[in-house]
């Protein structure tokens, strides 16, 4: 219990010192009827940049990938930012996890 | 509709089993039922939480709220996997004594360290799995077709609270002794599938470095991208690609475990 308090304040802290510096690259991802538009995104490897997730629905999404460690809930029509670090190359896969048959992509490093 | 019971039923069936677990347990070493009243409290309050955190989440849009939000979900896993943890420790301290003290004497003490966390666990457990079907269930609703949504959702419900049913019947059947050593176990596991998920948020979110990212690669036994491999990693921690901060969190989490539960066994 006392570590659980701990860790909030602990991430409370790091949230606002983590001011996000703005000349990131921003890649763009559209989800729409169960699908990722593109299904595969090609990023510079080792280098930070912005996924501009927008679900244009019909329906919630959700953009999930346990191996990126990301995981973010969209109601239809909303359009979130994240973050990724630098990423050795490879190839990383994604799912929608509301649509798991068909929302199926994957990001490259290179 | 299909996709609307599958949904469903894998977001509440975490919730639904660790009631059921705790329900179970309760049954076998709680007459009085006060325990199992907390439990059902803590189940509504977590369907009243989830509705609240689902609706928080639709209508906030704004980055920082955004982050708030991952914050306090985040705070809710630790929370969730910590108190589950005490409580099995707690659980298996009395078990113990159980043989050695009266019956009336093990209630009382139930009474007053464990039922705040039986209901809290519960709440938790619902409100965080519930707060992402009542999105989903929001969105499917948008799309217009509400009576196959309403069937798969109640069918996905049912279908969940039936395994978890099963789960604490068949744990029920069992003589006590293994009923806490068995149910103990399961909660554990549910706990530090909890832990993991959050230091992978942790580590998302850029507030944890991975140190090494993946450690190894496992992908072609279980691939956790899958529907299955995902229940898999959903229910026990597993991935397919861990990073080391999230190897070292799970190792450090049963190496403590471990040691309290020996301390416990011969205190």
């Amino acid at each position: 219990m006392k570590h659980a308090l701990l860790s909030v304040i602990f991430g409370l802290l790091l949230a606002s010192g983590a001011a996000v510096a703005d000349d990131m690259p921003t890649f763009k991802l559209l989800m729409k009827d169960g699908r990722f538009f593109p299904e595969m995104l090609e990023v510079p490897a080792n280098t930070r940049f912005r996924l501009e997730v927008k679900n244009e629905g019909p329906g919630a999404t959700e953009f999930e990938s346990l191996e990126l460690k990301k995981e973010l809930v969209l109601a239809p029509g909303v359009t979130r930012n994240l973050v990724f670090f630098p990423m050795k190359p490879g190839s990383y896969k994604f799912f929608d996890d509301f649509h798991p048959e068909t929302g199926q992509g994957r990001i490259v490093a290179k | 509709m299909g996709n609307a019971f599958f949904v469903v039923w894998r977001e509440s069936l975490e919730a639904f089993l660790i009631a059921g677990i705790l329900y179970a347990w309760l049954k076998a070493n709680d007459d009085t039922g006060a325990g199992r009243r907390s439990l059902f409290l803590g189940l509504a309050a977590g369907v009243g939480l989830a509705l609240l955190l689902g609706w928080a989440l639709l209508g906030v849009q704004d980055e920082l709220t955004g982050e708030a939000l991952e914050i306090f979900q985040t705070a809710t896993l630790f929370v969730a996997a910590g108190l589950i943890t005490q409580m099995v420790l707690w659980m298996r301290r009395h078990g113990r004594r159980m043989k050695a003290e009266l019956h009336a004497q093990l209630a009382a003490a139930a009474q007053r360290s464990g039922h705040l966390g039986v209901a809290v666990v519960a709440a938790l457990a619902v409100a965080r799995e519930g707060a992402e079907t009542v999105i989903f269930l929001y969105g499917m609703a948008q799309e217009g077709d509400l009576q196959g949504l309403l069937i798969g959702a109640v069918a996905g419900l049912a279908g969940a609270g039936a395994t978890a049913w099963l789960a604490a019947k068949s744990l029920a059947r069992l003589n006590i002794g293994l009923l806490l050593r068995l149910s103990s176990i399961l909660l554990l596991i549910l706990a530090s599938a909890l832990l993991i998920a959050a230091i992978d948020r942790l580590i998302g979110a850029g507030w944890l470095p991975p140190l090494l990212d993946p450690v190894w690669d496992t992908s072609m036994l279980i691939d956790d991208t899958t529907k299955a491999g995902k229940l898999v990693a959903d229910f026990s921690g597993y991935r397919a690609r861990p990073a080391l901060s999230s190897l070292l969190a799970w190792a450090t989490y049963w190496g403590l475990v471990l040691l309290a539960w020996r301390r416990t066994g011969h205190g």
